[in-house]
């Protein structure tokens, strides 16, 4: 055992370099030594007395957050002031002076306010324990008077989002909340920390990074009591910028107050710029329930709701087109040949199709019918064999150039694309071909074939202005602080529709007579002296279920939802609006006079109502 | 009494326990750190104690475990460790957990192991390995150099774009301390010597005069993602008070204003020395780098009487990762090197930063325990 302990290492060539390695380590050791030595013996005495008498304080200051306007330059969304009331556990020295001072000025009992104090020991001692929020004016300056010479207690200002018009609007603006744990892991770079405030949905999502503005910062020297004694470095904070919208508030909010139905949605644009002129979701909600913050009863309230007011329909309500999905199988089959405007296709009512019979919602038949007719009395029959004609993808191809099947860049967040089957999409999910069957839904908006309301009202706004596919807009302008102009709107154009001049105006007065037309089938949108144009569209919800008779009998879920798309393109002013009304009925009979309303409305004309035949 | 031929007694002489002892030591004066500085933090502080007493266990298990196996098994499993490393940053780097904006750990459930940690060790292991023949004997010129450098620049490359600054310092300083271990040319020495007397003034005026301030700031801000730019300044500048009131005696355990009043940010991390200095002072901290000290000097010793080249290499390799972690980490709390997020090996709280430290003093009492048995 003894001469193997006395035994050399194989490596005893390695000894000079030990020995300089344990110089370095000696070395280094010795240098971090005497800076401890600097820092703690020879500087000690005016560290320690910066650390008990000047302490540095690094306080972050919040940019006010930028104002949304309509676009006549109302007020959507500003901050305003909101006060808190907050405890700070470490500075409080006499709790029963501040418990009797407070209290009544605050509205709490003595029991009360000893149980907020002993739950403030569950934050750390100098941080601020909030014991009531939302003070109004009043109880601010009483708390503040009362406060008089107390340590412990501190008030503070917050600003807070205001909403001046409430519930209108509310799905385009959108609501705040808190930075939740998982935005913080992914948004640290820009700066958030736990407890700022970020847009969580509508345009106060989408436009965060304008409208939160730049946080500025300041680094003050405290004392020992937490008195300020110099402010050592700052950095004023940018304020966000406004956001000006294109809708005009008292129009959207008269366009609101029209829909009187359960649940649906109302687009109003310029077909022109794309711009959006009012923009409904029904139900809504009261913005002012978010601000500062919902309650968990509210939010649950409001969550569980089956009309779901939270859903923003216009962009994420998926709902069968219906027959106004025949602008696009007549627009394809005038395109692709497939049909001369002037061939008739008989209309007994129904059908025979591979052993199946197909109804027109007509049950005694159009009879013969051409392309005019066809849209004008929007005979079934005469769109099934189009559809036939053409097939599905070749459908599929024209609803893409009308911007249907994929999302309109509308510019707010978790907007659906809807859906327009194809072949190759009918393989991939099902793997197996789209039967005849399945076309002949389709060209009639039926099926597998869902589009959002902001999707129908660009596909109407491309029909009336000659086939240039839009991109829809909310914002019109953005402006800094300082008044520069950051963003002008500038209208976009997604792509033209392969359509000649000649087919888009034959197109144009069919859907001119579905509204004069005698036999018309959307009669009620009728304005005197305004030549509207319009396409109804009645869509089943149950498939194959049809509902003939009274409406009421049928149950709310069963019924079909009621469609409107219209336009008028004859005026220097144009618009383009579609009406969705959830199980509404019929689109003739509910969702026109509706349209009515809000084009009358728009050109400053006195609704003339129902016409009565 | 001894476990096979290796003799594994605790009361045998060849136990080593000048490097267990100093890690059991530090370890626990980690978490009386750590309990100190996440006192404020009130009953959720607590929760750190417990994790990091977890991770202590875990450590001394792995540690014990080690032992047990003749160091020699890291030779012939060297090319492999290596290679799991390098998978498992790559790993990290695709579908890693974001934390503080870089990703370094893979969620494994129950813990977060991060690979970076052991990406030290692996690299010593195959350095010790390239080289086992020929440690002190030979002169590497410039040819014998880029295989190695490969080596190393693989996982010093992956931990960079994570980014994680101050383990890519230390595994590169690591490594390079290897290679001139083992011992380079003339040449090569006065070639780096020029190059970096060249290099470094060149690449710093380069990056002043082409880089725009925001660009530094950016630059900055991608390496080392803690740095505020809000705050620049503000961790070194409290971190210097807290140390330098510290004074002789320091305030006394849980007593640092400090730390108490919560001016110290990342404290029970990278900033634990400061907690060290400013609650014991001069003398408690002298204390402490005087036994982290004396585990360098053992390290090295224990370097120069292993039985065979790899033994050798692999002790003077794992004595280097704790020595850089602990001369780098207290030079940037006190203000001597930028802030690179280095941890104070055995303090600073952290999971697999002290699993890995329990595994290099594994690793080095057992080249030391097994210098007699063939």
């Amino acid at each position: 055992m003894t001469d193997v302990l006395r035994r050399e290492s194989p490596v005893t060539s390695l000894r000079p370099k030990i020995r300089i390695a344990g110089f370095v380590v000696l070395l280094v050791m010795g240098l971090i030594v005497a800076r401890l030595w600097q820092l703690q013996m020879i500087r000690g005495k005016s560290f320690d007395e910066m650390s008990w008498n000047n302490r540095v304080r690094f306080v972050r200051i919040a940019p006010s957050r930028g104002t949304i306007f309509d676009s006549a330059g109302r007020i959507l969304a500003v901050n305003m002031p909101s006060f808190t009331c907050s405890l700070v556990p470490g500075e409080l020295d006499q709790p029963y002076e501040v418990i009797r001072a407070c209290g009544p000025a605050l509205g709490l009992s003595p029991e009360q306010f000893r149980k907020l104090i002993e739950g403030s020991a569950s934050v750390p001692k100098f941080m601020n324990f909030p014991i009531k929020k939302n003070l109004s004016l009043e109880e601010f300056s009483l708390v503040k008077t009362h406060l008089w010479g107390m340590k412990g207690v501190v008030l503070e200002s917050k600003p807070c989002r205001h909403y001046p018009m409430r519930d209108t609007l509310c799905h385009v603006i959108g609501t705040l909340g808190e930075v939740s744990a998982k935005e913080l892991a992914r948004n640290e770079k820009l700066g958030y920390r736990a407890g700022d405030m970020l847009g969580k949905s509508g345009i106060e999502k989408e436009y965060e990074p304008y409208l939160r503005g730049e946080e500025g910062w300041e680094q003050i020297e405290i004392d020992a009591k937490g008195r300020q004694l110099t402010k050592l470095s700052s950095r004023s904070p940018v304020p966000g910028s406004d956001l000006i919208l294109t809708v005009d508030a008292s129009f959207q909010k008269f366009v609101e107050q029209l829909f009187i139905h359960r649940a649906g949605s109302i687009v109003a644009v310029d077909p022109d710029t794309g711009r959006v002129l009012a923009l409904v979701s029904k139900p809504g909600f009261d913005l002012s329930l978010f601000s500062p913050s919902i309650s968990s009863r509210e939010w649950k309230e409001l969550n569980s709701d089956p009309t779901h007011p939270l859903e923003n329909r216009a962009i994420r309500g998926l709902y069968p087109p219906g027959s106004t999905f025949k602008i696009v199988t007549a627009a394809a089959a005038l395109a692709e040949k497939v049909v001369t405007p002037h061939e008739k296709i008989l209309c007994k009512g129904e059908m025979e199709h591979g052993g199946k019979t197909f109804r027109c919602w007509n049950e005694h038949g159009h009879g013969k019918v051409d392309l005019h007719r066809g849209i004008v009395e929007s005979c079934d029959i005469y769109f099934y064999n189009l559809g036939l004609r053409l097939g599905a993808d070749r459908i599929a191809r024209y609803a893409s150039y009308f911007g249907l099947g994929q999302t309109s860049g509308l510019g707010l967040p978790q907007e659906l694309p809807g859906l327009i089957p194809t072949v190759a999409w009918k393989q991939r999910t099902y793997g197996s071909d789209i039967k005849d069957g399945e076309t002949i839904a389709i060209s009639i908006g039926q099926g597998y074939v869902v589009s959002t309301p902001i999707q129908l009202a660009m596909m109407t706004a491309a029909v009336a202005n000659g086939g240039k596919l839009m991109k829809p807009a909310l914002v019109k302008q953005i402006r800094s602080a300082d008044g520069k102009v950051v963003y002008d709107h500038v209208p976009v154009v997604r792509g033209e529709i392969p359509l000649d001049a000649h087919a888009l105006s034959m197109l144009d007065s069919a859907f001119r007579d579905v509204v004069v037309g005698a036999a018309g089938t959307g009669r009620k949108c009728r304005i005197p002296g305004i030549n509207v144009h319009g396409k109804t569209g009645t869509s089943q919800v149950i498939s194959g279920k049809v509902t003939h008779g009274i409406e009421e009998l049928v149950p709310y879920h069963e019924r079909t939802h009621a469609l409107f798309v219209a336009y008028v393109n004859d005026r220097p002013k144009k618009i383009a609006v579609v009406v969705v009304v959830e199980h509404g009925g019929g689109g003739g009979a509910t969702a026109a006079p509706i349209a009515r309303q809000v084009i009358a409305h728009y050109y400053g004309v006195p609704d003339p109502g129902d016409p009565t035949e | 009494m001894g476990i096979g031929h290796t003799q594994l007694s605790l009361t045998s002489p060849k136990f080593e326990w000048t490097v267990v002892l100093t890690g059991l030591f530090l370890a626990a004066v980690g978490l009386g750190l750590i309990y100190s500085a996440t006192s404020p933090a009130g009953p959720a502080g607590r929760s750190f104690i417990l994790r990091q007493l977890t991770w202590c266990s875990l450590g001394l298990l792995v540690m014990g475990a080690f032992l047990v196996v003749d160091y020699h098994v890291l030779e012939r499993w060297a090319v492999w460790l290596y290679v799991a490393i390098v998978v498992s940053l790559m790993v990290v780097w695709a579908v890693g957990n974001v934390t503080a904006g870089s990703k370094r750990w893979i969620d494994l459930g129950l813990m977060r192991f991060q690979p970076s940690e052991f990406a030290k060790l692996a690299v010593v292991v195959v350095l010790a390995k390239y080289f086992q023949g020929n440690p002190g004997r030979i002169a590497l010129g410039f040819l014998d150099l880029w295989r190695p450098l490969l080596l190393v620049a693989v996982p010093v490359g992956l931990v960079l774009i994570q980014p994680d600054l101050g383990t890519a310092v230390v595994i590169a300083l690591v490594a390079l301390g290897m290679i001139l271990f083992v011992g380079v040319a003339r040449k090569v020495w006065f070639f780096a010597f020029g190059a970096g007397l060249i290099g470094v003034p060149l690449l710093v005026l380069m990056g002043d005069r082409l880089l725009l301030g925001y660009q530094k700031e950016r630059l900055a801000t991608f390496l080392d993602p803690s740095f505020d730019p809000l705050g620049s300044g503000y961790h070194i500048l409290q971190s210097q008070i807290a140390i330098g009131s510290g004074g002789v005696f320091g305030k006394g355990f849980l007593h640092g204003t400090q730390n108490q009043l919560m001016f110290l940010p990342v404290k029970h991390t990278d900033f634990i020395f400061s907690i060290l200095a400013e609650e014991w002072g001069f003398v408690g901290c002298v204390a402490v780098l005087i036994v982290f000290c004396a585990l360098f000097l053992r390290g090295l010793g224990i370097a120069a009487k292993a039985r065979d080249g790899f033994g050798a290499l692999l002790a003077f390799g794992c004595t280097s990762i704790i020595f850089w972690h602990v001369a780098i980490n207290t030079a940037m709390v006190m203000g001597m090197v930028p802030v690179v997020g280095v941890p104070l090996s055995f303090l600073s709280y952290g999971g697999s930063s002290l699993v890995l430290s329990f595994l290099v003093l594994a690793v080095l009492a057992n080249v030391s325990m097994r210098r007699f048995s063939y």
